[in-house]
C-alpha cells in the first residue's frame, strides 16, 4: 500500500545517469492520503518563471531528502501508519512470548530442549549404525553349518590297540592311532639329530597313548596311507609313528590338530 | 522441572565432550530397552509358533508322562 508520487526537479535532466537528485521543500508534495476509495494527491503547480521571485521558487532549497545514483545507497522512507506488524506468536516458544519477560531467563531450557532433540536423533542413528555395522561383520563369521561341524568327538574304546582309524574332520582325514608301549618307546627314542623337522615325540601328543594326525601329506597335498606307517603314494614320503617326516619330498612333519581328553575314553578334535 | 533442566543443560549438553559422551551412553540403554520391547511384540504376535512356545511338549515332558 504504498503511494508515491514524486516530480524531478528541473535540475534532473542534467543530472540523469549519475545521481538523480529529488529536492525537498521547495514543490511541497504532500504524501498520498487515502479518501474513500479514490487516492486523493496534490501538487502544487508550477510557478510561471517571471520575477526573481518566482525563479527563486524553482530552485532547490533545503538539505536533500534522497538521492539516487550508482555510488549512493538508494533509501527513501516514508511514514506508514496502514501497515501491520506481523504477530510471530505462533512459531515462538511459550517461554519466549510474553515481550515483558528476559529471554535469557528461559536461555538453558529451550537450548536443553534443542539438544535434547539433537542428541535423541544421534542416540537413534547411532543405534541403527550399529545394527548395519553388526549385519555386516556378521555376515563374514562363519555359518552355523560350518561351526556345527567344526568339532568331532571320537569314542577311543573303539580304537584298539596298535590300531589306526580314519575320520573326517572339516573336509579333512584325521588320523587317530591307539599307539602301543613299543611304539612309544621307539619314538621316544628317536636321534633328533636325525630328523628333517626336528620335535619330540611328546611335543607332538597329549596323550602318548593315542596319536591324532591331520591325514595330508606336507609335500603337496595327497593322503597317506594310515595303516602302513603313514606312506604317502603319491611321491612315496614316509612319515614315522609320530607322524614325522623321515623320508621322501616332504618337508615338514603332518600336522596335529587341537584336541583334548575332556573326560576318559573321549577325544574332541577342534 | 524449570530447575533440573536447567541443571541437565550446565551439566551435560553445555559441553560436546559429555553431550556426545551421554548420547553414547544412552544409545547403549536405547538398544537394550529397544531390543526387549521388539523381541517381546514379536513373541506377543508369534505366541504358540515358536520353539520355546512349544519346547514343553516335547522330550522331557514326554518321558514324564511314560
Amino acid at each position: 500500500m504504498l503511494s508515491y508520487i514524486g516530480r524531478s526537479s528541473h535540475l534532473a535532466p542534467g543530472l540523469k545517469g549519475s545521481v538523480q537528485v529529488v529536492s525537498n521543500g521547495v514543490k511541497g508534495v504532500i504524501p498520498g492520503v487515502k479518501v474513500g476509495d479514490k487516492l486523493e494527491a496534490s501538487v502544487p503547480p508550477e510557478p510561471l518563471t517571471l520575477t526573481s521571485y518566482s525563479l527563486a521558487k524553482k530552485c532547490p532549497t533545503g538539505p536533500l531528502a534522497a538521492r539516487v545514483g550508482l555510488t549512493v545507497s538508494s533509501q527513501i522512507r516514508y511514514a506508514h501508519t496502514d501497515l501491520q506488524v506481523p504477530d510471530f506468536g505462533f512459531y515462538r516458544r511459550d517461554d519466549v512470548k510474553d515481550s515483558r519477560k528476559k529471554s535469557e531467563e528461559s536461555a538453558a531450557s529451550r537450548r536443553a530442549f534443542t539438544y535434547m532433540l539433537v542428541g535423541g536423533g544421534t542416540v537413534g542413528s547411532m543405534y541403527g549404525a550399529k545394527t548395519v555395522v553388526t549385519q555386516f561383520i556378521s555376515s563374514m563369521s562363519a555359518s552355523a553349518d560350518v561351526l556345527a561341524m567344526a568339532k568331532i568327538e571320537i569314542n577311543l574304546d573303539e580304537i584298539p590297540e596298535g590300531k589306526s582309524v580314519t575320520f573326517k574332520w572339516r573336509g579333512k582325514p584325521l588320523f587317530v592311532r591307539h599307539r602301543t608301549d613299543s611304539e612309544i618307546e621307539t619314538e621316544n627314542a628317536v636321534d633328533l639329530a636325525s630328523l628333517r623337522d626336528p620335535e619330540k615325540d611328546l611335543d607332538r601328543v597329549v596323550n602318548p597313548k593315542y596319536l591324532v594326525l591331520i591325514g595330508v601329506c606336507t609335500h603337496l597335498g595327497c593322503v597317506p596311507l594310515a595303516d602302513a606307517g603313514d606312506y604317502c603314494p603319491c611321491h612315496g614320503s614316509h612319515y614315522d609313528g609320530s607322524g614325522r617326516i623321515r623320508k621322501g619330498p616332504a618337508p615338514l612333519n603332518l600336522e596335529v590338530p587341537e584336541y583334548s581328553f575332556p573326560q576318559d575314553g573321549l577325544l574332541v578334535v577342534g | 522441572m524449570a530447575g533440573l533442566v536447567n541443571k541437565v543443560y550446565q551439566n551435560i549438553f553445555r559441553r560436546t565432550s559429555s553431550f556426545v559422551l551421554a548420547a553414547v551412553a544412552g544409545a547403549f540403554m536405547f538398544e537394550r530397552g529397544f531390543d526387549m520391547v521388539s523381541d517381546g511384540i514379536f513373541d506377543n504376535m508369534n505366541q504358540g509358533k515358536l520353539w520355546k512356545h512349544i519346547k514343553q511338549r516335547y522330550g522331557q515332558s514326554l518321558e514324564e508322562e511314560e
